[in-house]
């Protein structure tokens, strides 16, 4: 899915935190948003995945224009998911028990979900016992179940154990690599967005401050805001 | 003292000899509180959710509001509905009154903002999370009132419990509309309150356990019911 952003601003109680000329994510991009906290990054998500409406400025998804088909292409994971009250096994199901697939189909894209995120012995577990990690996977399994054109992570990884991290990272690229999504991915990992982006944008006081590649971004040519918080191990 | 053991005597032998017109009364007041309590649900579940959720201008008046009617004392309800069904009244040519309908009608009115008022309370905290949820999966507006009413059934079904616990034991809004006649309008609360009148003390604590006891029946059913799911 390829986004067009033009003329974005959002302001709450007349503040503005969001203001973006334009943006463009070509079809298949996997992007790493970074930047400060506060920089904006969470509503910029929000504003793409439709959660919140712009106070001006139009965003466009192409090939898709209908607005209900634009929505159900696409997902948010938030860095505390919210998982419904139930069993891990339906969490999985959701997206795809409200798309109306046939429950054998259900049941075997679910299955091979919960493998691939080595959760399957979860699967009758109540979703409220979960720790942490395990709790993130189900999200991002629960996220990429019904295979959606783009897919948005709001520091997906923040908060966990590192060897969930590394199953989450392996999970996302290989889901990446094999499916070819448009992926957003909010992080304050550095080393993250090396491991897995392929373009990364510096957001900094509403605004985008850079962006690029990452050897442009992170390398030489970078600005010297972004080299000073590398520095201060801010990001 | 005396009067209570008398009382639970008493409740045994009419629970046990099954008089036809003490079991009518008893049907009643099932039927009149369930009813009111059913349709109550229909209307305040939905709205509960929805004040619960959206913002609006007005939002924390009409909470303000729902909470006020939540502690209305039933028989000011219950003058109020008489009132206007009363024959000069503008809904006079129903001819509603001192009818087991107008006793539904007073109790829904007092059960609504009940259930309401309990069901704006638990979405609050979680509807919003929710809602964001099935909107990151494209999920419909049916879809979306389905997710909620599915997570927040802890909270409705408790909504339920107290608006159905205020209705079946209350006995102001059933006394001024339906009048207590018998054969006709008399549950088990106007029942109390006349034997208390004719002095039949046993026989009205009598009543009030068979009250309790259908009380905790079904809320035992509504329970179990909660931790099945
Ligand atoms: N619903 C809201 N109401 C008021 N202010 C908000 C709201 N959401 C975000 N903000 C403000 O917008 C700014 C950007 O927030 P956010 O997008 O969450 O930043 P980030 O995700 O980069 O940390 C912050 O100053 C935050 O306080
Ligand atoms: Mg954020």
């Amino acid at each position: 899915m390829k986004i067009q952003g033009t003329g974005i601003t959002k302001a709450f109680n007349r503040k503005t935190v969001l203001d973006i000329n334009n943006f463009t994510v070509e079809d298949g991009d996997f992007w790493g948003i970074i930047g400060p906290n506060g920089s904006g990054k969470s509503t910029l998500l929000r504003l793409i995945s439709k959660l919140t409406e712009p106070s001006s400025g139009e965003i466009t998804y192409e090939p898709r224009d209908k607005e209900q088909s634009i929505k159900r292409s696409m997902t948010l994971v938030f860095q505390k998911p919210y998982l419904l009250r139930t069993s891990v096994y339906n969490n999985v199901a959701y997206p795809l028990q409200i798309r109306q697939i046939h429950p054998t189909e259900i049941r075997r894209k679910v299955e091979e979900m919960l493998t691939s995120f080595q959760i399957e012995s979860l699967a009758n577990q109540k979703a409220w016992t979960l720790s942490g990690g395990e709790a993130q996977k189900v999200a991002l399994a629960r996220a990429l179940v019904f295979n959606p054109e783009l897919i948005m992570l709001d520091e997906p990884t923040a908060n966990i154990d590192p060897a969930s991290i590394m199953l989450l990272e392996d999970r996302l690229r290989s889901h990446y690599q094999k499916s070819k999504p448009t992926v957003l991915m909010v992080t304050h990992n550095l080393q993250q967005t090396k491991r897995l982006c392929n373009k990364v944008a510096f957001m900094y006081e509403g605004k985008i401050h850079d962006y690029g590649s990452i050897e442009h971004v992170f390398g030489p040519d970078g600005t010297s805001l972004v080299k000073s918080f590398i520095q201060q191990g801010i990001i | 003292m005396q009067n209570i053991f008398e009382g639970i005597k008493d409740a045994l032998i009419l629970l046990t000899t099954l008089d036809p017109e003490f079991y009518a009364i008893v049907r009643l007041s099932l039927f009149v509180s369930l009813t009111a309590t059913v349709l109550a649900s229909i209307i305040a579940i939905p709205s509960g959710i929805v004040i619960g959720i959206k913002d609006f201008p007005g939002k924390k008046i009409i909470i303000r509001v729902i909470y006020t009617l939540m502690s209305m004392p039933p028989v000011v309800i219950g003058l109020i509905i008489f009132l206007l069904l009363l024959r000069s009244g503008p809904f006079g040519h129903y001819r509603l009154n001192f009818t087991p309908t107008a006793m539904i009608i007073a109790q829904f009115c007092l059960v609504t903002p009940i259930i309401t008022g309990v069901v704006v309370n638990g979405t609050k905290e979680r509807g919003q999370d929710i809602r964001e949820l099935a909107r990151t999966f494209g999920a419909s507006r049916t879809q979306t009132l389905w997710l909620l009413i599915r997570e927040l059934r802890i909270n409705i079904m408790s909504a339920i419990v107290t608006g159905y616990g205020r209705a079946i034991s209350e006995v102001g809004a059933v006394m001024v509309v339906g009048g207590n006649i018998r054969g006709h309008t008399r549950v088990m609360t106007t029942t109390i309150a006349m034997l208390r009148n004719m002095g039949e003390y046993s026989l009205a604590i009598a009543t009030g356990i068979v009250l309790l006891l259908i009380s905790f029946f079904i809320n035992s059913l509504l329970y179990y019911w909660q931790q099945e799911r």
